[in-house]
């Protein structure tokens, strides 16, 4: 099995992800499909994973009428989907986390974590290593080899070398995330698919120990993840053409620094530390908005396009990644006659440190320090 | 918002090929950081162009590079911040490792460093939370621990370092003794230090700094701990294992008492 990632690992959407292993509350009144799918997935990394996870847990705060009056569905659609929820007193949440609006009403708790998304994706990476895969970065397909209504291989180029090579495959599964219309183009067949991006806003310093979440459906700014030394207030949500070229829009930023206020009033005196966008790959649905639009994934086996040894899976979230590998290797498994047992939800991963010291990963060929050796006299600008 | 047109000048280098320095002018607006400007160029004018990066928020540490000649990450450098306005912004990979491709440096030797500590990326909270409410002047707001409910009697977090390998490149030890366990291994070495009373594992991890290319290569230059963009201080942990290994040769001789 070959990995082709056209830059560093966790380059694309992944990377720039909220950090947040969802409990599932998030979803679990608006999208229950993806609310059970993150619950499950949460306790499986909890257990392949440990050393990779701030376990903190979650909180649920109401501060109006309006998110009091949501509470009992939340309940409802955590104990229907099956996400531990405990409701806690005001006192317990504003001890627990000092600097949160002291007008809250109510606060629930639920196994929400945090992650780090690249090593998140090293760790599983070197497992994959270790287990036979080869995993080439920076390069990228540039195109599908078919052969009649077959895909046979990719065309790729390396952009370590600048050459181009091809390579064969009894099957070829595009994992592009956003970008994934775009491959599955090359092969003359759609994906439902839209690319859909989000702001998010990381702060000079950590202001909460728990994940806070706004006790109401999804909307702008409902969340600020902390991590490390930082907390990440996050998401808009606008539909873009380009995943590769997302101008952050000013007013997004301004709102969720004034959203992120209504959770942590001190916000707003706290510089800030960055600001990111990414286009999340979210799966079209008709008639139905970005921000309603389901979470969970899909897996599309290109042969009822009239396209062989074609697999796209699209859709979901970083929380739920392992899921969708195990689903789209069972299809892969029963495309190519294989009869074998994803084992990934039992295999504790490998330490995300031998990614990059394993063969297989890449290797350097030029020694030294540049400035050492070429001075930018002696360089062709 | 208005928009900047800032000319970047990129070292170049692919397997082959001879190195050299390509020119790329692109239009970022005056909040972006340098990340943004490194993705315009490649997005837009150069898709060969090769550079790490992840998470844009000083979280994963992959985009380590030199902007200037200095040691920075640039999801969090601001253009305003490094660029005089007139001149390119120059920028280079991070010395003292191989070259991949253009801004990506071979990364292995770190982590095999940083294997060799073994220190576990998560930790027990050191405190409440990391900061004191006094830097953002706001009085009615006790950052301090209260009285827990049972069942937060601990709070996890990542450590520090975010192994971006910067202390690395900025080390002037690092190009005299290649072998060197750098600042950000000896830095993780204390902090597995710090977690463990585990004699055969301290023995272990003293034993790595206490040898040929640990501790005491160390020139005492800070120039990691200048760069560090997360406050590891990893000159101030190297420093720390000093003492502990003098400390233990002092009790050897002289039995605990005399100490």
């Amino acid at each position: 099995m070959t990995v082709i990632e056209r830059g560093e690992v966790a380059f694309g959407t992944t990377g720039r992800n909220h950090c947040l292993l969802h409990s599932g509350g998030r979803y679990c009144v608006t999208d229950q499909e993806s609310a059970i799918e993150c619950i499950e997935e949460n306790m499986i990394l909890r257990k392949i994973m440990p050393d990779l996870l701030e376990l903190n847990d979650g909180l649920f705060v109401a501060f109006t009428e309006a998110d009091l009056a949501f509470r009992e569905q939340f309940l409802e659609g955590c104990a229907a989907c099956h996400i531990p929820a405990r409701e806690i007193s005001n006192e317990h949440a504003r001890a627990i986390e000092p600097f949160l609006n002291p007008n809250v009403l109510a606060a629930v708790q639920v196994p929400d974590g945090v992650f780090e998304p690249f090593r998140f994706c090293l760790a599983f990476l070197a497992t994959a290593l270790q287990n036979g895969a080869t995993v080439r970065t920076y390069t990228e397909v540039t195109d599908l080899v078919c052969a009649g209504k077959n895909v046979t291989g990719v065309r790729m180029r390396d952009y370590r070398t600048g050459r181009n090579e091809s390579l064969s495959a009894d099957l070829v599964v595009n994992a592009a995330g956003p970008w994934a219309g775009e491959i599955a183009g090359k092969a003359g067949v759609a994906v439902p698919e839209i690319p859909t991006a989000g702001v998010m806003v990381a702060l000079d310093c950590r202001l909460n120990n728990m994940v806070l979440n706004r006790l109401n459906k999804p909307s702008d700014g409902d969340i600020i993840v902390p991590q490390r030394a930082t907390s990440v207030i996050g998401t808009t949500s606008w539909k873009v053409e380009d995943p590769d070229l997302i101008t952050i829009p000013p007013e997004h930023v301004d709102r969720m620094i004034a959203q992120g206020e209504q959770l942590i009033p001190i916000v707003k005196k706290v510089p800030m530390r960055a600001k990111m966008a990414v286009a999340r790959p979210l799966i079209a649905r008709a008639g139905i908005d970005a921000r309603e639009v389901s979470r969970t994934f899909e897996c599309f086996d290109h042969e009822r396009d009239g396209m062989n040894g074609f697999v796209t899976i699209a859709g979901g979230k970083t929380t739920t990644a392992r899921a969708m590998a195990e689903k789209v290797s069972d299809i892969v498994c029963r495309k190519l006659n294989i009869s074998a047992e994803c084992r990934t939800r039992n295999t504790s991963l490998a330490s995300y440190r031998l990614f990059f010291q394993q063969p297989g990963s890449y290797r350097a060929s030029f020694p030294g320090n540049p400035e050492d050796r070429f001075s930018p006299e002696h360089c062709n600008r | 918002m208005n928009t900047l047109k800032v000319q970047l000048q990129i070292f170049r280098y692919k397997q082959g090929q001879s190195p050299h320095y390509d020119s790329f002018v692109v239009d970022v607006p005056d909040t972006a950081h340098v990340i943004d400007a490194i993705d315009a160029a490649w997005a837009i004018h150069d898709p060969t162009l090769t550079f790490r990066r992840a998470c844009h928020h000083s979280s994963c540490g992959s985009c380590a590079i030199r902007i200037n000649g200095v040691e920075k990450l640039p999801c969090i450098t601001r253009i305003t911040d490094v660029w005089d306005g007139h001149r390119p912004l120059r920028l280079d990979p991070l010395r003292n490792f191989p070259i991949v491709s253009d801004l990506v440096v071979d990364v292995t030797s770190f982590f095999q460093r940083m294997s060799a500590a073994d220190m576990a990326m998560t930790c027990e909270a050191e405190a409440f939370l990391p900061f004191s409410v006094d830097t953002f002047a706001v009085a009615d707001l006790d950052p301090k621990p209260v009285d827990l409910p049972e069942n937060f009697s601990r709070f996890s977090r990542f450590e520090q370092c975010i192994e971006c390998g910067i202390c690395m490149s900025a080390c002037p030890t690092m190009a005299a003794d290649e072998k060197f366990l750098g600042p950000a291994g000896l830095a993780a070495i204390h902090q597995a230090r710090k977690k463990t009373d585990d004699p055969v594992k301290v023995a272990y991890l003293l034993g790595l700094a206490d040898g040929e290319h640990g501790v005491w290569r160390c020139h005492s230059a800070f120039e990691c701990t200048e760069a560090c963009p997360q406050a590891v201080d990893p000159a101030g942990k190297i420093m720390a294992l000093r003492r502990e290994l003098i400390v233990s040769r002092f009790t050897k001789m002289l039995g605990k008492r005399n100490v």
